[in-house]
This record gives C-alpha cells, structure tokens and sequence, in this order.
C-alpha cells in the first residue's frame, strides 16, 4: 500500500470520506432528459463562479460614493486580470439569470414540482429570487451613471408597496434621496445578507434532491438501484428507503420508476461537465472580448442621460411603458403576485398527472406567461436600440 | 390561338403605353385608391396564409412527432400540399423577381422559402424513416417564412417609421420594424390556424366515412384553439406596436386614436372582441354536443366577453377630427367638467378591456382543453362548423381592417414625413400638436 493510500485511508477511518463520496457520485438517475437535468448543476456552477470572482472584486471595491467608481475605474484601467474577473463576475450573473430560468421552466413543464418534491421547488423559487436580488443589488455598485438611476427607479419601485411603500424606500435609500447609505447598505444585501440566506438554500436544495432523485418528463423516481457493476438491486432500506410510486396509484407503473437509469457517475457527471465548462468559456471569452462596462460617475444633477434598464428588467419596463399611469400600481403588483403564484404552485396543482399535454389548466396559463416575458423583452429591447 | 392574341394583345399593348406624367386626380384617384387597397388587401390575405403555412406546417410535424399521433401528421401534411400547390402558380413571381432585380434580398428569401417548402413536401415519404431529418428541413422552412416576413417588414415599417437609410443595421432596425413583425408573425400563425378551421369546416361536412368525418371535426377544433391561443397575444403585442408609432411616428398615431381613423380603430377592438365571443361560443357548443363537462362556464364566459366588448366598444368621440371633439366640449372627462363618455377614453379603459380580453380568453382556452378528453371526434353539429367558417370570415376582416388603418395612418405621406404619394419631399408638416 502507497503512501498516499495509506493517508487516505486513515483519513477515511477519521471522516468516513469514501463511503460519502460513493453516496454522492453512485445514484442511480434517469437516462431520458439526462441533459435537461445539467441546467441545475450549471446554476450550482455559475453560482459558485459569481462567489469565488466576488470574493477577489471585494478585495479591491470600496463601497462608498466617492471610492466606489474610482475602484473600478483602476480595475478597469489599471489590472488587466482585474479586469477579467470584473467581467466574468458580470457575464456569469447575466448568464446565470437565463440560465436558472430555463432550470425553472424545464421544472415547470415537466411536472418536477409535484408530490414528493414540493419543497425542491418551494426552495428553487427562493433561489430564483435571491439571484434576482442579487442581480439587480449588484447592479447599484459600479456607481456610475447607469448605477445610479437603477438605484433611483429600483428604490422608487419600492413605494408602491401597500401601507409601508414608503418605510421601505426611506430604509433601504437611508435618506430621502439616493446617496452614501444607500450605497453602503445595499453593498451589505449583496455581500452579506443575501448569501447567507442564498447559500443555506442551496444546501436545502441538493439535500431534498437527493432525497427524492431527479426526476424527467414521463417518469418517476423511485429509488431503484444500480450498483457499479450495472446489476439493478434494490437499495438497502437504512440507505435509501423506498419510496411510495408517486402518484400513489398501483397500477400507473410508468409514474412509478424511470424506465432505463444510469449511474450518476460517469455518465450524469460527464454531461454535467460538458455543460457547465461550456458555459464557463463563453463567460471567460465575454468577459474578455467585451468586458464589464463602466460608464461615467454617477451624477444627480445630469439632464442629458438616458436611463437603460438591465436586460433582465425589459420585460418589466416594457410593461410599465405600456400601461397608463393608472395601471402602474397593478403591474408592480404582478412579479409581487407571480412569485406567490409560483410558490403555491405545487400545493394547487395537486393532479399526478405530469404529461405536459395532460395538464391544461397549468400548462396554458404558464405557456402564456413565458411567452409574455420572452415577447416583452424583444419588444423592449428593439425600443432600447432605437432610443 | 388567334382569339388568344386578340384577347391578351390589346392588354399588352395598354401595358406598354407610357404611364401618365400625372398622378390620378379626382375620381379617377378615388378609383386608383380603391383598385390599389383592393389589391393590397388580397396580397396580404393571401401573403399571410402562406406564411403562417410555411411556419405552422412544421410545428404541427414535430408535435405529431413528440405526441405520436398519425392525425397531426395528415394534418402538416395537408398544409405542406397547399403551400406548394400555392407556390407552384407564384414561384414564378420568384424567379422574375430576381431576373429582374438579382440584388432585391427580399426576392431571394423568397426563393429560399418556395425551395425549402418543395423540399420538406416532397420529401415527406422518403424521409419517413429519418423524421430528425425531415423535421429540420421544416424548421429551415419556417425560418425562411419568417424571414421573408421580416424583409417585407423592414420595407412597410420603414415607411411609417424612417430612419437614417444609409445604416443596413438602422434601417432593419428601425422603429417599428421589429414589434411589426412579431405582431405579423403571431397573426399569420393564428390566421392559418382559423383558415385551415374554416376548410376544416367544409371538409366535415361534405366528409362521407366516419375516419374522415373525426380527422376534420378534431383538425376544426385544432385550427381554432391553435388560432384563438394566438390571438391572445395580440392584444400586447399591437398595444406595443402602437406604442412604437406614437413614440416616433406622432401624426400617423394621433390620426389613428383620434383623427378620422379612430373610428376605425374602434371597430377594430370591437372585432376583436367579437372574435373571442365567437370562438368561446363554438368552445362551449363542442363540449355540449357530446357532454363533456364545462360548457355551462364557457357561457358564462362568453357573457364576461360581451361586457368587455361594450366597454372596449364605447366610443371617444365619433367626430371625424379632434377639432370637432373639442368644439363640442368632449375632450376631457366629466369629471373635470367635460361631457364624454369616460369609458370611451383608450386609457385606461380601453386597456382594462384588452387585458379582460386577454384573461377571460384563456380561461376559455383551459377550460375547453379540460374538457377536450370528453369529446368523440366526429360528432360535431352544422352549427360548430358555421362557427369556424364565421371565423376565418372575421380573421379576414380583422386584417384587412388593420391594413386599411396602418396604411392610411401616415397619408398623404407615402415615406412618413418625408415623401408624399405623388413624391414630393416634405411638402407638410406631418406631426400635429394635438392636446389630446
């Protein structure tokens, strides 16, 4: 025995490595949709790309109103490789946006979200926030220009919440204007708060997919076992019991179990990786060839700029340029309205049914939204082209 | 052959003649206006079937294929026969077209479209066994429609909305170019789907043996339902599009929402509204017919419709100007004062109604789809396929309506504010400073 055997096994006497990393690489998943199912792990990884290149952005950023844009300004000007980092750390957040929305929209349509992985998808739809709140934090710190009137229509937006609109403007701005609290507090949401809740909620996440395995479009998991040598045994109870077939009808077998598995490793792994390096070098070669942009200071008394709304904002801001000034209070009810919908979802459609072409009263009013949004953002961002 | 010349002769020779140095004057331009609307209306009516062919052909291939159902199959099928039966008179227009300007890109999609669509046709069983194929052969077809719906867009948007045409990027771009499209893409998508209902129609009724009558009753019902679920777009998508004209194109949107088009425009949101009431009808009369559970909510349905239709049908103003409208007294609400109909106002009453089109509409949609598993194909009435036929005639209307208001919106300009019809530059100042 090498030496290196011989350090790992008394690690493993000391931890239990071997058998945990045998629990989490052998698991038996479906083989239909195996490459839908990498949009998780490319979250997982976009994610972890967005906290490692955050971490070195913070070694540099200063989050006050005079420091903050000059920062980024040496970075930019200054530190080729800072430079990058700022990029990767802007490109994987645009990236990551599109990328847990598609993750959510596979969920939806698949029926993923229905008895006994309610709380999967209770949990992925706080994910899908936090990201979206840290997107849209994130936004504020560059503290240029673009920064600035984010912060100012962002905050505002705010004061359309019913009876305290006003309290949470006034406590998250500080003041009652946009200024130096306003910057420094919500460097804290992003740095601080939001990753302490983000990440706890990962580990939600993973552990409840574990628990109940992944699961495509026509089939369910069961907990069928394969071992490495490829002969199907069931598991033993202690490691993984067996699960009620969901929907709890005897006789729908196909809902029952996947029809064919593989193991997690190699095969799931592989596709995971070849996904998620993909999206890694195109971040890296946007963030190269085009990098973070960073516009002229933030100035509160300009009357020339123009404020443009991130990409991810369109759909939103398309809508509030097309209603009337009357309506603008419902729109702003509506991500509110669509969060709670989507939270309650798996509690209202409590049909077993998961074939997409068998669940209407779901599909049709989800179809519709998603292409809202998508039509939205085209629309806005051919009116953002010729402004 | 003799008669033959005789009779074509005289028409070549009338071609031949030199046009007039004049545009046409008086009732001759009356005349000139009604021949060219005329034929306009019937290049967009027979344009966008075409179009939404070449798009919905293959999304109903490859939804036979995810679904494994032999009906969706004859159904793209059907649809892949007409398209080139279609192309088969106008490839020639084509194949002139590039003859005679080889650097018109617009005439060279065109062509893309009319080979792709011979191609996915004919190659519909030798493929057989390799559907992947097939399947993408049609998804080339459907961009190629597209396509060819976007180069035409650029033309008619540009129009409206001018921009700097030294700029390719600008000039494809600009203003209304792309709202345009996505608004004409979607209504030739749910055009094709109300017209093959309407054939569909026809079809059930003169169908003898019972496969037949089952393929057409289902098919019907699947031309409605895919065209209504399109129709619901709309509302946001033209709501957007004329956002975009009053944004860049000010004198052309105030002549729609208040000059002498308005009341055009009002007959186009009451169509619309008609439109809904009568498919949610035809929902409700499907299910009934074999006893299939939720017809009684799609009644009640239809009567929200018919709410909504009056609040979206009452009028601003019926003065032809807004000159007239303030004469009278009727440019501001009651409440400060004025004597107009407040729900006559577009905002935000005429927007309420859209989005109560838009929510009731869908329901309907969902509910018919729940029903849908309590329905014998073939069975249908004469009464449900009346009601397909009324809606391809009221789908012809709607775009022959928004034709007549898009292209008389920027009059006299023929290039919006830069051209007038009889080619003068600039003759007038094409953005009135209304107070609306």
């Amino acid at each position: 025995m090498g030496r290196i055997a011989a350090a790992y096994n008394w690690f493993d006497e000391r931890t239990a490595i071997r058998s945990l990393i045998r629990k989490g690489l052998y698991e038996a998943v479906p083989v239909r949709g195996a490459w839908f199912y990498t949009l998780g792990s490319a979250t997982l990884v976009l994610i972890l790309l967005q906290l490692i290149t955050g971490i070195f952005l913070t070694l540099l950023y200063v989050p006050s109103v005079t420091e903050a844009w000059a920062s980024l300004h040496y970075l930019s000007q200054h530190d080729a490789f800072g430079s990058i980092v700022r990029g990767i750390h802007l490109w994987s957040a645009y990236i990551l946006l599109f990328v847990i929305g598609l993750h959510m929209v596979r969920t939806f349509f698949s029926g993923s979200y229905k008895r006994p992985r309610e709380l999967n998808w209770v949990t992925g739809v706080g994910l899908f926030v936090l990201v979206l709140a840290m997107a849209i934090t994130g936004a504020f710190l560059p503290w240029d220009q673009a920064a600035y009137w984010t912060a100012v229509v962002v905050t505002n937006i705010a004061v359309y919440t019913p009876f305290i609109g006003s309290f949470l403007r006034a406590l998250w701005r500080g003041a009652d204007t946009v200024g130096p609290t306003t910057l420094s507090r919500t460097f804290g949401i992003h740095v601080w708060l939001i990753p302490a809740i983000l990440f706890p909620l990962i580990g939600a996440h993973l552990a409840l997919l574990r628990k109940h395995g992944e699961f495509g479009s026509y089939v369910n998991y069961r907990g069928a076992y394969r071992s490495r040598e490829g002969v199907d045994v069931p598991p033993a109870p202690k490691q993984r019991p067996i699960e009620p077939p969901y929907p709890a009808v005897p006789t729908d077998e196909l809902w029952a179990a996947p029809l064919e598995t593989e193991d997690f490793y190699p095969h799931q792994t592989f596709k995971d990786g070849v996904v998620s390096a993909a999206l890694v070098i195109l971040v890296f070669i946007l963030a190269v060839a085009i990098g973070a942009p960073l516009e002229a200071i933030a100035d509160p008394a300009t009357t020339s700029y123009t404020p443009v709304p991130e990409w991810f904002f369109l759909p939103l801001d398309e809508l509030l340029l097309l209603v009337p000034q009357q309506l603008i209070p419902l729109v702003l009810v509506l991500p509110t309205g669509g969060v709670l919908l989507l939270l309650a979802l798996p509690f209202i459609d409590r049909d077993p049914e998961r074939n997409p072409f068998e669940r209407p009263a779901v599909m049709v009013p989800g179809a519709f939204a998603v292409l809202f949004v998508v039509i939205l953002t085209l629309l806005g961002s051919g009116r953002l082209f010729n402004l | 052959m003799s008669e033959l010349i005789a009779l074509v002769g005289p028409a070549l020779h009338m071609l031949a003649a030199e046009l007039p140095s004049q545009a046409p004057q008086g009732h001759n331009r009356i005349a000139a206006q009604a021949a060219i609307g005329s034929l306009f209306s019937l290049h967009i009516l027979i344009a966008g079937l075409v179009s939404g062919a070449g798009e919905l052909g293959p999304a109903i291939e490859f939804l036979g294929f995810v679904r494994q159902r032999r009906r969706y199959d004859r159904l793209a099928h059907g649809l892949g026969r007409f398209v080139t039966l279609y192309f088969s008179f106008s490839s020639a227009i084509a194949i002139l077209l590039i003859t005679l300007l080889p650097l018109f890109i617009e005439a060279w999609t065109f062509v893309l479209q009319v080979s792709l669509a011979y191609i996915w046709y004919y190659t519909w069983e030798p493929l057989r066994a390799f559907k992947g194929l097939h399947m993408a052969i049609g998804g080339l077809l459907a961009i190629a429609s597209f396509l060819q719906v976007y180069m035409i867009d650029i033309i008619a948007s540009y129009m409206l909305t001018p921009t700097n045409p030294q700029n390719p990027l600008r000039l494809a771009l600009n203003p209304t170019s792309y709202p345009l499209t996505v608004h004409r893409t979607v209504g030739n998508l749910a055009y094709i789907g109300f017209a093959f209902g309407a054939f569909c129609a026809i079809r059930f009724l003169r169908a003898r043996n019972p496969e037949d009558k089952a393929f057409y009753d289902w098919a019907g019902s699947f031309g409605l339902l895919w065209g209504v679920a399109m129709t619901l777009l709309q509302p946001i998508v033209g709501y957007s599009y004329a956002k975009e004209i009053q944004l860049h194109s000010y004198g052309s949107w105030y002549k729609m929402m208040f000059g002498t088009l308005s009341p055009v425009f009002l007959w186009q949101i009451t169509l619309l509204g008609i439109m809904f009431i009568t498919a949610t009808l035809y929902f409700g009369r499907r299910l009934r017919t074999d006893g299939a559970r939720g017809s009684g909510l799609l009644r009640a349905m239809s009567v929200g419709l018919v709410l909504t239709t009056l609040l979206a049908a009452m009028p601003y103003h019926l003065g032809f100007t807004y000159a007239d409208v303030a004469a009278a007294g009727l440019d501001r609400p009651f409440w400060e004062g004025g004597l107009i109909n407040p729900l006559g106002s577009m905002i935000p009453w005429k927007v309420l109604a859209l989005m109560f089109y838009t929510l009731i509409a869908i329901a309907a949609v969902v509910w018919y789809l729940r029903g849908l598993p309590g329905v014998v194909w073939g069975g249908a009435r004469r009464g449900e396929q009346r009601i397909l036929m009324l809606m391809a005639v009221l789908t012809m209307l709607m775009i022959v309506t928004m034709g007549f208001i898009r292209e008389n919106s920027r009059g006299p300009f023929l290039i919006s504010g830069q051209m007038t019809i009889e080619g003068q530059q600039n003759t007038q100042n094409p953005q009135p400073t209304p107070t609306p």
